[in-house]
């Protein structure tokens, strides 16, 4: 297929194009090359994604696609689905980047509190952001089709300081500034991890091809190391909980299109990363691995989630809602390696093909909800939900655009997020068929954690649409709104439109996965692919099947007979517009609403055990009497102790450690010269005994 | 026998459920109520066992359970519910105790499972239950302040360990059985001679209270 | 349209048309238990058709949204109800969506009602939206685990199928895990249709409110199809404990007789239903919201044990 390889070609080419492009030249011009390159060359990443999983051969790409000696390309279906993610996602933020770089419209910036969004913006730099947006998408497509460690290695770095540099967008803000260090410290110590569990995979060499690594035979405690390696590696990529720290402080601080990549894709090389190593090329292992991711998973979920509750902050609250839908992929893949290691090949690929399918989702929604956010920030220059509302009368696209995201990351059917959710479940539901009862037990907790966070991200989102869009505005500036230019619009349908055909289409969908799942070493023995049964226009799990686009005529046949209904029977006085039912109160003011923090309050007593809330309630009463009340101070705040627990003490460690080390900082040339002959003598010593 | 077996895994479940009563519901009446139906079920599942088994003499513990569990101890239990009142701020709020119950239930099937699978006993169904049981009973003990709900406690624990007899073993000998029961009524009098000894020195039921005697 | 086309469809309508109907039966039985005559059987559909000939007045800074959600509602109602076997086992229907598809829409249904709740800019409403979503939230876990554990008896989540399993091996019915399952789903019944204890249905004071407090600021035609659309969810919990966990007389096979046997047994299970409702609706207080949870930690607990005796006492 040579058409792949030239695909390949002009991907890189395109990429180079629009980064090159977008810093030489200035203004209109340089935004709209860096564009052009990033739409070219993720459309060229969509179709090469798209040509891999429709054939469903892997294709081993020449090096001459990346001009590098040691670096080894190879595409496969596994790959391709993550092309698809990055290719989907990257195309619609390329659009949407060319509106949303231009100067924003200029109306007075009022400051907003907490998010650190507050003060006029200084506008980012479009050509920097032009240049890092086509970096970035290069990265991540390299790092899909690497096929040794090297490459991998090589592309994971670059990745993060990609997405390092955009996090510094503001570098003003510091804000911004503590996030990027955040963001440095454990990306790092997750690719110290990396380089260990890679060393130890490919037994010292780092070039050979993964080929040859899949086919090695290690000893039990050595592949444990490297599960283990693996999860923290790739959990800090994908912002695993207790590995999070770092992501609700990046993800909201970036440009939104950068925001947008980093959660919908981003975080998804966490997931394609462990896929690629414990599935692909280790093969899975004994169930208590399953165990560990299900664990992790089950935790991500539920923590992300409940923190996405409670924030304020629309950004910080689509960055924690991430948490929770990583959380949910982890969960499937934890319950596939279980079913693995107990050689249940069917539940195993059903949970497999669901966490691909709700990282495809993911990306889809989130994506399109992260720049529907960035559209409100942008015209209204705040992303605290405290002061929006009433949008969806002045900016009625986004509002409509970001609906559709809302509820498809609620799971709703018959959106993708619904979609991809059931097979999970379908997959859970399976447990049972687990010879050990105890292990078997996991499975239907699983199932109650995986329906109480999609419950509680069913609230989350009447939050944060209900009280970002509706209603009435609660400042002048979400009063003033305007509607997003046409190009960050048409990059939100785009992903809108991805979430409806993603939705109704899995029965074209899953099949392909299937693919992905053989070139993960999943086939079945016997009947040819892994019974993920395509029925007429439905799909079936395990257990059940439906049928979306049924379902989605069913309620739009509904719809339009209700309608026909009314009208038959006589049913259709007009409409008058009156004053909202309030008691006798004589004017309706945007204070009488319920805020965002009301909205979450019930919930939040609710999980108080797990929130641990610190509530502070002051009543100054007149000197005279206690009953004449001044004034009431009020002050909650949640501080994720999760954090506080591991964190704290790690760093006070590690601060330590370094005033120790310091002490070897002498200054003196000489000493320096003494280390490094030290140094020398032990690697030259190590050798001689280890080698 | 399948019918048995049905009958005795609906009757362990049962009197779990009845135990899981106290962990939600606030006062000793309703604490009191739930014991004694679950008495009640024990007594039937005894007569039941004993029917099955054709052992008459458990036909006496079942007569025997009934007569003290169902009718005397309740009857005491109101007596000094109407004496003390029943206000009850356990150490647990009610749904983390509630999911706790649940989580000791797993326990208990995860426990008992080498033993159901070795053994071909028709009640088998029924064991982890009764285990689950005494270990939701223990729960109770443990987080109730008052002195008289944690007598229900105890009382249910007992009820527990009956029903494992029961189940394991189709009732232990009678002499052991009045033994037991001879030792649980005895532990029930002590302990409301405590109770109204605690009483009568603090002025209340709380257990709390009794930590000051260490001073 | 085939026989099982034309079958699915009676079904549906049947659903929608007899809905009001159990609401008022429920209404009477409620009324005649606390020594009251109470309204006719007919008052709800009275009520309906009242209201549909009224002018709808909507508040001024609602939006399309506000206007657009009792269609969505009652759509995802309907099809709810379409998905439900209330007369015949194995329609080809039941396949277009299983247990988990119907929860979901469900779910659906609630999230635009709380978005309308909180669009006009009225602090009932959001309040009604906010503890509605947290009581659902909450409610959520409930149902998955009870759906592993009938998932796990019946090895299906097709709603045909389950009962068609159940029909096919009645011992189970009488288990344990069963009977923890049918008082789980039962209690979460209570929760999601808005009854006694958790949410009172005939309350007047807007600050108790839960689900009408939502519906504070409908009127006209919106009103009565959001009523109609509570009214079928109520039928539709009904007939899933009626018809899953006690299948007898649902027809396997479509003849007349056995459909007429289907439609007697149905009426007969709904009625006890609706009196057991009216019965505890006349017997307990309403709940504190914030002890809501612990009624739904229970249920969530009888779930778990449900699965665990299902699963271990295999």
């Amino acid at each position: 297929m040579p058409s792949a390889l030239w695909l390949a070609r002009a991907v890189m080419l395109a990429y180079a194009f629009g980064a090159v492009g977008a810093l030489v030249s200035r203004g209109r011009a340089g935004r709209a090359l860096g564009a052009a390159g990033a739409l070219a060359g993720s459309l060229a990443v969509l179709c090469l994604g798209v040509l891999v999983l429709a054939g469903g051969t892997p294709l081993p790409l020449p090096s001459l696609v990346f001009p590098i000696s040691g670096v080894l390309l190879r595409v496969d279906s596994l790959s391709a689905v993550f092309l698809l993610i990055i290719g989907l996602v990257g195309s619609a933020a390329a659009v949407y980047g060319y509106g949303y770089s231009a100067p924003a419209p200029g109306h007075p910036v009022e400051p907003a509190t907490g998010g650190g969004a507050g003060g006029p913006r200084p506008h980012p730099d479009p050509r920097a952001m032009g240049t890092l947006l086509n970096l970035l998408l290069a990265t991540m497509t390299l790092q899909v089709l690497a096929d040794n460690a090297f490459t991998f290695l090589f592309a994971w770095e670059a990745m993060s300081l990609a997405t390092c540099l955009f996090v510094l967008t503001d570098a003003a803000d510091p804000e911004a500034v503590r996030a990027a260090r955040w963001y440095l410290g454990m990306s790092h110590a997750g690719f110290a991890a990396l380089v260990g569990l890679l060393l130890l995979l490919s037994g010292g060499d780092l070039t050979i091809p993964f080929e040859v690594v899949r086919q090695a035979t290690l000893t039990a405690g050595v592949r444990d190391a490297v599960f283990l390696l693996a999860v923290f590696a790739f959990g800090t990529k994908a912002g695993l909980v207790p590995l999070h720290v770092w992501l609700p402080m990046a993800h909201p601080v970036a440009p939104s299109q950068a925001s947008a990549l980093m959660s919908a894709v981003v975080l998804k090389m966490g997931i394609y990363g462990l896929l690629r190593i414990v599935v692909d090329l280790m093969h899975g292992g004994p169930a208590w691995w399953g165990g560990v991711l299900l664990g992790a998973g089950a935790l991500s979920a539920v923590f992300g989630i409940l923190y996405a509750l409670l924030e304020s902050d629309l950004k910080r609250l689509l960055a924690f809602s991430s948490i929770e839908n990583i959380g949910i992929i982890w969960m499937a893949i934890g319950a596939g390696l279980i079913f693995l290691s107990y050689g249940l090949l069917l539940p195993a690929s059903v949970a497999f093909a669901g966490a691909l399918y709700h990282a495809l989702n993911h990306a889809a929604f989130k994506g399109l909800l992260f720049m529907g956010a960035g559209a409100v920030q942008r015209s209204t220059g705040t992303r605290n939900m405290e002061r929006l509302g009433g949008l969806i009368g002045t900016m009625p696209w986004t509002a409509g655009l970001f609906l559709i995201g809302a509820a498809a990351v609620a799971a709703l059917p018959p959106l993708n997020g619904f979609a991809s959710e059931w097979l999970i479940f379908q997959a859970l539901l399976e447990g049972f068929r687990i010879p050990q009862p105890s292990t078997a037990l996991l499975m239907p907790i699983a199932v109650g954690i995986l329906a109480l966070a999609s419950g509680l991200t069913a609230a989350c989102f009447v939050k944060a649409f209900g009280i970002t869009f509706l209603a009435i505005p609660r400042s002048p500036a979400a009063e003033r709104a305007s509607e997003a230019p046409f190009s960050m619009r048409a990059g939100m349908a785009l992903l809108a439109a991805a979430c409806i055909a993603l939705g109704l289409g899995p029965f074209v969908v899953v099949p392909r996965l299937s693919g992905a799942l053989e070139a993960m070493g999943l086939t079945a023995p016997g009947p040819p692919s892994p019974p993920l049964v395509t029925r007429p226009l439905g799909i079936a799990g395990t257990t059940g099947q439906m049928s979306p686009v049924l379902l989605a005529a069913g309620l739009l046949g509904i719809v339009a007979l209700v309608h026909i209904g009314l009208r038959l029977a006589g049913a259709r006085a007009p409409v008058r517009r009156v004053d909202a039912w309030g008691c006798g109160r004589i004017r309706q003011t945007p204070r009488m609403q319920y805020t965002s923090a009301a909205f979450a309050e019930p919930l939040r007593r609710v999980f108080a055990e797990l929130y641990r809330p610190t509530d502070d309630l002051t009543v100054h009463v007149h000197p005279a009497s206690e009953y004449f009340v001044q004034s009431i101070e009020y002050h909650a705040a949640v501080s994720p102790w999760i954090d506080r627990l591991i964190y704290r003490p790690m760093l006070g460690l590690l601060t330590r450690i370094a005033g120790r080390v310091r002490a070897m900082q002498g200054g003196s040339l000489h000493l320096y010269l003494l280390y490094l002959c030290v140094a020398l003598l032990v690697a030259l010593l190590a050798s001689r005994w280890l080698g | 026998m399948r019918l048995f077996a049905q009958l005795s895994a609906l009757g362990s479940s049962a009197m779990l459920l009845l135990a899981l009563i106290p962990l939600w519901r606030h006062t000793v009446r309703a604490y009191a109520r739930a014991f004694t139906w679950q008495s009640l079920t024990l007594a039937g599942l005894t007569a039941l066992t004993a029917y099955f088994s054709g052992d008459a003499e458990l036909y006496a513990v079942a007569a025997l359970l009934l007569g003290l569990k169902v009718v005397v101890i309740p009857r005491l239990l109101a007596r000094m519910d109407r004496r003390f009142g029943s206000e009850i701020q356990p150490y647990l709020n009610a749904t983390t105790s509630v999911l706790t119950a649940g989580v000791l239930v797993l326990f208990a099937y995860i426990v008992a499972e080498p033993l159901l699978l070795a053994s071909r006993l028709p009640t088998r169904g029924g064991i982890p239950l009764a285990l689950g049981l005494i270990f939701v009973s223990l729960l109770i003990i443990v987080s109730r302040k008052r002195a008289l709900t944690q007598v229900i406690g105890f009382l249910m624990l007992e009820n527990g360990i009956a029903l494992l007899a029961v189940l394991a073993a189709y009732g232990v000998p009678l002499v052991v059985e009045i033994g037991v029961f001879m030792d649980a009524l005895m532990g029930f009098l002590v302990m409301q001679i405590f109770v109204y000894q605690i009483h009568e020195t603090f002025e209340s039921l709380d257990v709390e209270q009794l930590s000051r005697l260490k001073d | 349209m085939t026989a099982t086309a034309w079958l699915a469809a009676v079904q549906t309508l049947l659903a929608v048309g007899l809905a009001p109907g159990l609401a008022g039966v429920v209404r009477r039985l409620k009324a005649r238990l606390q020594g009251r005559i109470g309204p006719p059987i007919g008052q709800p559909y009275r009520e309906l058709r009242k209201l549909l000939q009224k002018e709808p007045l909507v508040a001024h800074h609602a939006s399309w949204l506000f206007r657009a959600t009792p269609f969505i509602v009652f759509a995802t109602t309907v099809a709810v109800a379409a998905l439900v076997p209330l007369l015949a086992v194995g329609l080809p229907i039941y396949a277009v969506g299983d247990l988990i598809v119907v929860v979901y829409l469900l779910l659906a249904g609630t999230f635009f009602l709380a978005l309308a709740g909180l669009d006009p800019g009225s602090p009932f409403g959001g309040m009604g939206a906010s503890r509605e979503m947290t009581i659902a939230a909450l409610a959520e876990p409930v149902i998955g685990v009870a759906i592993f554990a009938l998932a796990l008896t019946a090895d299906s989540t097709n709603l045909g199928r389950i009962a068609a399993r159940m029909l096919a091996h009645p011992a189970t019915a009488v288990s344990p895990g069963h009977l923890l399952a049918f008082a789980a789903l039962f209690i979460v019944t209570l929760a999601e249709t808005g009854r006694l204890p958790v949410d009172n249905p005939s309350t007047h004071l807007e600050l108790t409110m839960i689900h009408e407090a939502m519906l504070l600021e409908y009127s006209g035609r919106y009103l009565a199809l959001l009523e109609w659309a509570a009214d079928i969810k109520l039928f539709v919990f009904f007939a899933l404990l009626a018809n899953l966990f006690v299948p007898w007389g649902l027809a396997v096979t479509l003849t007349p007789l056995a459909l007429a046997v289907a439609l007697g047994a149905l009426a007969l299970k709904l009625g006890v239903l609706a009196l057991a409702l009216a019965l505890l609706e006349t017997r307990v207080a309403k709940l504190r919201l914030f002890r809501v949870p612990e009624l739904l930690s229970v249920s969530f607990v009888l779930a778990l044990l449900a699965v665990t005796a299902s699963l271990l006492g295999r």
